[in-house]
């Protein structure tokens, strides 16, 4: 099997982007499942974290994640209206409305922060939008406020 | 005023219907303290005057547990301005204590002063009765103050990476004395995140981003929940504005649920409630 991605060992900088990804565990976990079971590429960036919901990613674990070392963190979970514990989602979807725009404020780029929608059967969307977003890390360098020792 | 407030205080006590009254009283070095009168002979400590700044609805909580096993849990009166009955209502809202167990004595406020000079967080405000009281002592004034966030817009006209120099430079002088979140009346978790060891969400490394996290997070506990009293940054012993951190929220939460705290004991808090068909900006 061959890839369109240098595997990440010897790659520093800007050019290797921390992110974090939240995957919700009924949706957004299988589609990156998926998208490997696929044979679909994407780059080697990407450390996911399954939680059961996109409802349990507490603002703090984003804000913890850009603290130790993110520079982008993604947080994934199913369409609304999708959601396995029925309104898990809609609480993320208003939480992250008001934390896009506290991060910005205190010095988070917009882009830093992507919370998106994957279902079970988007392996390709999940592919692709892991791909924009560590693109746009790579443009916009490392995040300046992390731990000294991270 | 002070006259007044006595009168009625003494009335409560006299009558057995309160335990507590909950004032201002002189101070040390020319400055007011809170003062807690148990008995009406006591009540010629109280006073009221435009230092008289401090949130007194912090001190709710510690009438909320009873002193002895079994013990009914007394009334406490407290003096309200307007800004406090915000606080009071947000206490109301979350179940922390009941109505009936607090007299609210009201007063209305032309605003409070600090070196002569009207406090900013007054010339904003644009209450001059409290919104909810038992009794209203004082004369309604004219001048009512208007919020344009003016500063909270002039930070946002800079780039993030102005920004995040900015309050790192504030940050940095954070000694997490965490008197902000003591100050805080709507901040009553038995157990704070800041202090919580397992998991450990903010360390003690000398290191400004955890200091960062801190006030991110405390910020963002008060997400729909501040009411703007200001009382987080007037007890700041190292002056970080975190008024600018507070009231963006407070902007943000009004343009995106239109919603400000404080307003009433009966609406949802937005971040504890959603509606299915609502477009939210999300990623722009």
């Amino acid at each position: 099997m061959t890839t369109d991605f240098e595997p990440p060992i010897n790659i520093k900088g800007s050019e290797a982007p921390q992110i974090v990804g939240f995957l919700c565990r009924w949706c957004s976990y299988p589609g990156a499942d998926l998208a490997g079971t696929s044979r679909l590429t994407y780059p080697p960036f990407l450390r996911i974290i399954r939680v059961p919901c996109s409802g349990r990613v507490d603002p703090l674990f984003v804000l913890k994640a850009f603290q130790d070392g993110a520079d982008g963190v993604m947080v994934l979970g199913c369409h609304p209206g999708d959601c396995h514990y029925v309104e898990g989602n809609y609480h993320a979807r208003r939480r992250y409305a008001l934390m896009h725009r506290l991060l910005e404020y205190v010095g988070v780029e917009r882009d830093r922060l992507l919370v998106d929608w994957v279902s079970a059967a988007e392996g390709r969307r999940f592919a692709a939008v892991t791909a924009d977003f560590t693109a746009q890390m790579k443009e916009l360098g490392p995040w300046g406020g992390k731990r000294v020792d991270s | 005023m002070t006259a007044k407030i006595r009168a009625k205080a003494q009335e409560l006590l006299e009558s057995g219907r309160l335990s507590c009254f909950i004032g201002y009283e002189e101070g040390t070095r020319g400055r007011v303290r809170p003062a807690f009168i148990y008995a009406p002979q006591d009540v010629d400590r109280l006073i009221w005057d435009e230092r008289c700044t401090y949130n007194l609805v912090t001190y709710l909580h510690q009438f909320q547990s009873p002193r002895r096993q079994g013990e009914k849990l007394p009334p406490v009166g407290i003096l309200v301005k307007p800004c406090d009955s915000y606080s009071l209502n947000v206490l109301f809202q979350e179940g922390q204590i009941a109505r009936d167990r607090v007299y609210v004595v009201g007063l209305t406020c032309k605003g409070m002063k600090v070196n002569g000079q009207t406090q900013e967080r007054c010339q904003r405000c644009a209450e001059r009765v409290p919104l909810v009281y038992d009794v209203v002592l004082g004369r309604v004034p004219k001048t009512v103050g208007r919020e344009d966030y003016a500063d909270v817009a002039g930070m946002e006209g800079l780039s993030p990476g102005e920004r995040l120099d900015f309050w790192m430079r504030e940050f940095d002088r954070c000694i997490r004395c965490y008197a902000c979140r003591q100050a805080c009346p709507a901040c009553y978790c038995f157990e704070c995140v800041a202090e919580q060891l397992d998991p450990r969400w903010v360390g003690i490394a000398i290191d400004v981003p955890q200091k960062q996290f801190f006030h991110v997070m405390r910020a963002y506990h008060l997400a729909g929940r501040c009411s703007g009293c200001n009382a987080c940054e007037e007890v700041c012993p190292m002056d970080i504005p975190l008024s600018l951190l507070n009231r963006k929220i407070a902007k943000e939460v009004e343009d995106l649920f239109d919603y400000r705290a404080g307003q009433d004991a009966e609406t949802p808090p937005p971040l504890a409630t959603f509606e299915k068909e609502e477009e939210l900006p999300i990623n722009v």
